[in-house]
């Protein structure tokens, strides 16, 4: 999975606090993770301190393969004034292949088709580090 | 416990902009209104219910500043209900319940929302915490709109609608906003000029996606036997529903983003309530703030068949004079949209339905009206079925 250094904060950085700190620093280290329940197996995203299945509170983190389909998309034009300066660019929803939907944003320049294979790129702000997603095709090409 | 409620009053402001009104004022305005509307007195009311204002609002606590401003005494309930995009239908709802409780023969469901102080960019900073969550999907800047664009490029990829079907939806509210004083947008619209309306979310453009609106709306609530005595027309409530699907924006087990479960059992909760079913709807005023999501709603509360709604719009059947009327108003798209009170307007036009006032825009023998609110990607539905007096 390819990563981009982006010389600016992210628009609008998430908090980070002690129950989501190992999300957000394993994905620093370029890798995507989320909690799954040791009393039922159920996997959640995000990742929470909880079980939202039978509320059990015995978690532990798990890998996420990062790879997927798209399941939507749509060019945002119009946004909130804090992300004025990345505007255009494209949200989408992606349906990981370890059965979890997230919502996220397409690498710039990449062309959206429905139901295409999309992999993470990991991107790197100045102050946080994001989970953007490209096509499968376009991370190979670069490769 | 009652069982039914009647709708006794209406008031609403013209929706549009508002530059040289307070808040309040606007409100007093629709309030005066419905209480005239409504022919009660002064003493019959025992309750108000307000729709929480925006925080652009400056003065807070604002169901205890009216209750002053009015110099009203409540042993029932005075307070302010929240709910996103579903703040003014729980506002109308728990006016029901007051009622029903019998904790009062009057209530007042009403509230303002005033939208426009504030340029949309900025307003966006703040809707975008709302539609999603601040720390695993705000970051990436989706927009309240962004969703339902989201739900329309699945739509067209899995029923193979047309861009110019979901457009047909804009241009048909247009005409029914242009028979209703109180809209915001009255300037009939061809299908080109929405199709090429600058981009907002695509594939939505500006005329797909609901305009910046200032509102504000009074709906007066009574039992059965005060409306009897009155000797007006009224409208009843038939039935309700509400139910949340679980999910916020979107589930993370994937799921159909675009059957909107929630308006689905909602509805089935509704019409199970009143002894009716979908078939026997006559017009429906829907929260619905873009085309997709008319499309969508239309379809979940059964008024279209599955994957059609978007073909039903453009073959006019869901235009006045068509099969099953939607938005008779405008809808959010033309006679506007101010959110918080969204779901009381919606109000307002079935009352004015049932009671055959709604002039050009009538419904010939309009038996039963449906609304709708709705939150998030319609993650909860609160669905409010209508009937004539008597």
């Amino acid at each position: 999975m390819r990563s981009v250094r982006v010389d600016r904060p992210a628009p609008y950085p998430p908090r980070i606090s002690a129950a989501t700190r190992p999300f957000w620093d394993a994905l620093g280290d370029e890798r995507l993770t989320t909690t799954r329940c040791l009393d039922c197996g159920d996997t959640t995203f995000p990742p929470k301190p909880i079980c939202p299945n039978c509320f059990s509170t015995q978690l532990s983190w798990q890998s996420l393969s990062g790879r997927g389909t798209l399941y939507s998309y749509s060019r945002v034009w119009a946004g909130p004034e804090v992300f004025g300066e990345e505007l255009p660019y494209t949200v989408c929803v992606v349906d990981l292949d370890d059965g979890l939907r997230l919502g996220s944003r397409l690498l710039d320049g990449v062309e959206p088709e429905m139901g295409k294979r999309v992999t993470l790129v990991f991107v790197h702000y100045t102050d946080a580090t994001l989970f953007f997603f490209e096509s499968e095709a376009a991370m190979k090409n670069e490769s | 416990m009652r069982e039914r409620v009647a709708v006794i009053g209406i008031g609403a402001t013209p929706v549009g902009r508002y530059k040289d009104l307070l808040d309040h004022e606007l409100l007093l305005e629709a309030f005066a209104q419905a209480f005239k509307d409504a022919g009660v007195r002064k003493e019959d009311i025992g309750g108000l219910v307000f729709s929480h204002p925006r925080t652009y609002t400056k003065q807070r606590y604002f169901a205890t500043f009216m209750a002053g401003y009015l110099r009203m005494q409540s042993s029932a309930t005075v307070l302010e209900v929240v709910g996103d995009g579903m703040t003014g239908g729980f506002a109308f709802d728990k006016a029901v319940d007051e009622i029903l409780l019998g904790k009062c023969n009057v209530c007042v469901a009403l509230g303002v929302s005033m939208e426009t102080q504030v340029p949309s960019a900025e307003h966006m900073n703040l809707t975008m915490r709302a539609v999603g969550d601040v720390d695993f999907q705000a970051p990436f800047g989706f927009t309240p709109i962004s969703w339902y664009a989201m739900d329309a490029v699945r739509y067209m990829h899995e029923h193979g609608a047309t861009r110019e079907q979901l457009a047909s939806v804009a241009v048909k509210n247009r005409r029914h906003a242009s028979l209703n004083p109180i809209a915001q947008y009255k300037d009939e619209l061809t299908l080109e000029e929405v199709l090429n309306a600058r981009p907002i979310v695509e594939p939505l453009g500006l005329l797909e996606v609901p305009p910046r609106s200032d509102g504000a709306v009074a709906v007066v609530l009574s039992d059965l036997e005060t409306a009897e005595k009155l000797d007006r027309p009224y409208a009843v409530v038939r039935g309700r529903g509400f139910f949340h699907e679980g999910a916020h924006q979107i589930s993370d087990k994937p799921n159909s983003m675009i059957r909107l479960e929630a308006a689905r059992e909602a509805s089935r909760l509704a019409y199970e309530d009143a002894g009716i079913s979908a078939k026997d709807i006559d017009l429906a005023e829907l929260y619905a703030p873009c085309t997709i999501v008319e499309v969508l709603a239309s379809e979940a509360l059964g008024l279209c068949p599955e994957g059609q709604g978007a073909l039903w719009a453009k073959q006019g059947e869901t235009a006045l004079g068509g099969s099953i009327p939607l938005s008779t108003s405008g809808g959010l798209l033309s006679r506007g949209h101010p959110p918080l009170v969204t779901p009381l307007y919606n109000v307002v036009e079935v009352v004015q339905q049932l009671r055959g006032e709604a002039g050009e825009r009538q419904v010939g023998g309009a038996e039963f009206a449906l609304t709708s609110a709705e939150l998030g990607n319609y993650n909860a539905a609160l669905v409010h079925v209508f009937g004539k007096a008597g």
